[in-house]
């Protein structure tokens, strides 16, 4: 098991912040949301302290939707089990860029400053998307190093994959995750927190190119790839 | 003289400008008032509360629309334009008794028991705000019983549920239920909102509306309104 609590470079692009705060990639922002955007990611760092920690985990078996693992989880979904049947390991990951961030935004809301709330929310969405590409690059790096390869990452909450199915994942993490609150609804404290899996396998089984999205028809899906 | 300051508030409202210190959709407007101090200036010339509204907030509203139809302003250009409206609102509360002037109505709203999601809700509010309504926020992780306890005390002609989680969605339907079970449920119209909720889901816990976003939450509450 790995646990790691180490400074990230968590780089934010300003003209994404733009587009996912609602500007259409076609337009050209007002420059007082370009100065209100710059403002924030050039202070945003110090509200923002990455955290993760992954371990990985061998696969017993696959039966019909049902994932068993090495330590008693079970993972209960039609698209995670047609990954993970392809799998010899899972590797099992929480993150999380702390509490700082959603405070600032509560405060600027608690004082009318929607607008900015908006920008930094998006700010802390952001970054804690950019430290879960670097779970996925180092467990990419890791198994690599063995000859093998990894698979897209999947988080509970989407496709048909339960939200409640967090459970399993912070159970399977063994107290490693204790950085997050699970709550009885399976909110992640703090919000600006992920978790997931990333299938590792032999690289001829073709894990890497697994993506549900080519065969779902859910084309507004926020998580569509 | 009347025309002028409602029409400077038309204009501050277009350029989403909530105080002196706002940059707006326009450059070089810092230092300029935004549309608190025109309405503190407006009400304290004795322009008309009625006049303030219509010629200078709702019509500065109008516009905006008018440019978010057109994609010449996106969804943070909107929000800063009910921002500034939903803050005039706020000074302009206390006169509006006096003056015989309505709001188009109350709405409270809420994320649900076990949810802590909240920026959604807030849009939501400002865009009610900005379109005339009044809206009291009774905040995150709200019990059903204490939403009960608020429809009860403030008689709102709307309620505005949110939730992010299918884990915390379902809570939406127990305080649809606390309502019936205090005979409060034919008091007030239920709007539901959040990432996991559909038409389909509103509809099969009894809600009166769902809003996918918070342009079309306005929108179906201004329908509710006046059907």
């Amino acid at each position: 098991m790995t646990t790691v609590s180490e400074h990230i470079k968590v780089e934010i692009n300003e003209g994404r912040i733009l587009r996912d705060v609602g500007y259409d990639t076609s337009c050209e922002p007002p420059a007082r949301m370009k100065t209100l955007v710059h403002k924030y990611v050039q202070n945003a760092s110090q509200l923002i302290n990455p955290v993760y920690s992954y371990v990985i985990r061998d696969i017993d078996f696959v039966i019909g939707s049902n994932v068993f693992v090495e330590d008693g989880a079970i993972f209960q979904s039609r698209v995670i089990s047609g990954l993970l049947k392809k799998c010899e390991q899972v590797a099992v990951f929480a993150l999380t860029i702390d509490g700082y961030l959603e405070e600032a935004v509560s405060h600027l809301t608690d004082n009318g400053l929607v607008v900015h709330a908006r920008v930094l929310d998006a700010i802390g969405s952001d970054a804690a998307e950019q430290v879960a590409k670097h779970v996925q690059h180092v467990v990419t790096q890791r198994a690599h190093a063995l000859g093998l390869s990894t698979s897209r990452r999947f988080s509970p909450g989407y496709c048909d994959w339960d939200v409640d199915q967090q459970r399993m994942l912070f159970r399977s993490m063994n107290g490693s995750s204790a950085f997050i609150k699970l709550t009885d609804e399976c909110l992640m404290i703090p919000q600006k927190s992920i978790s997931g899996i990333i299938g590792i396998g032999a690289s001829e089984c073709g894990i890497e190119s697994y993506n549900p999205c080519r065969t779902c028809c859910r084309h507004e899906c926020p998580g569509r790839r | 003289m009347s025309e002028d300051i409602t029409s400077l508030i038309k204009e501050n409202v277009i350029q989403g400008r909530v105080t002196a210190d706002d940059e707006g959709m326009d450059e070089g407007l810092v230092g300029q008032p935004g549309v608190t101090e025109l309405v503190e200036q407006a009400l304290a010339d004795g322009v008309s509360v009625a006049d303030i509204i219509n010629k200078g907030l709702t019509a500065g509203m109008s516009v905006v629309g008018e440019k978010f139809e057109a994609k010449e302003y996106f969804i943070p250009d909107m929000l800063a334009s009910a921002e500034a409206v939903g803050n005039a609102m706020e000074i302009l509360e206390p006169y509006l008794t006096q003056s015989g002037i309505s709001a188009k109505g109350t709405i409270l709203v809420a994320t649900v028991k076990g949810d802590l999601h909240d920026i959604g809700k807030n849009i939501v509010s400002i865009l009610l705000r900005g379109a005339g309504y009044i809206v009291k926020d009774l905040g995150n992780d709200v019990e059903p019983q204490a939403i009960v306890e608020a429809v009860r005390a403030e008689k709102p002609q709307f309620l505005g549920l949110s939730a992010l989680l299918t884990s915390t969605m379902v809570h939406m339907g127990e305080t649809i239920q606390a309502l019936k079970d205090n005979d409060l449920r034919d008091s007030v119209k239920v709007v539901i909102g959040g990432a996991p909720v559909s038409e389909d889901f509103a509809r099969s816990i009894g809600a009166d509306g769902y809003g996918a976003d918070g342009f079309q939450a306005v929108a179906v509450v201004e329908s509710l309104s006046a059907a």
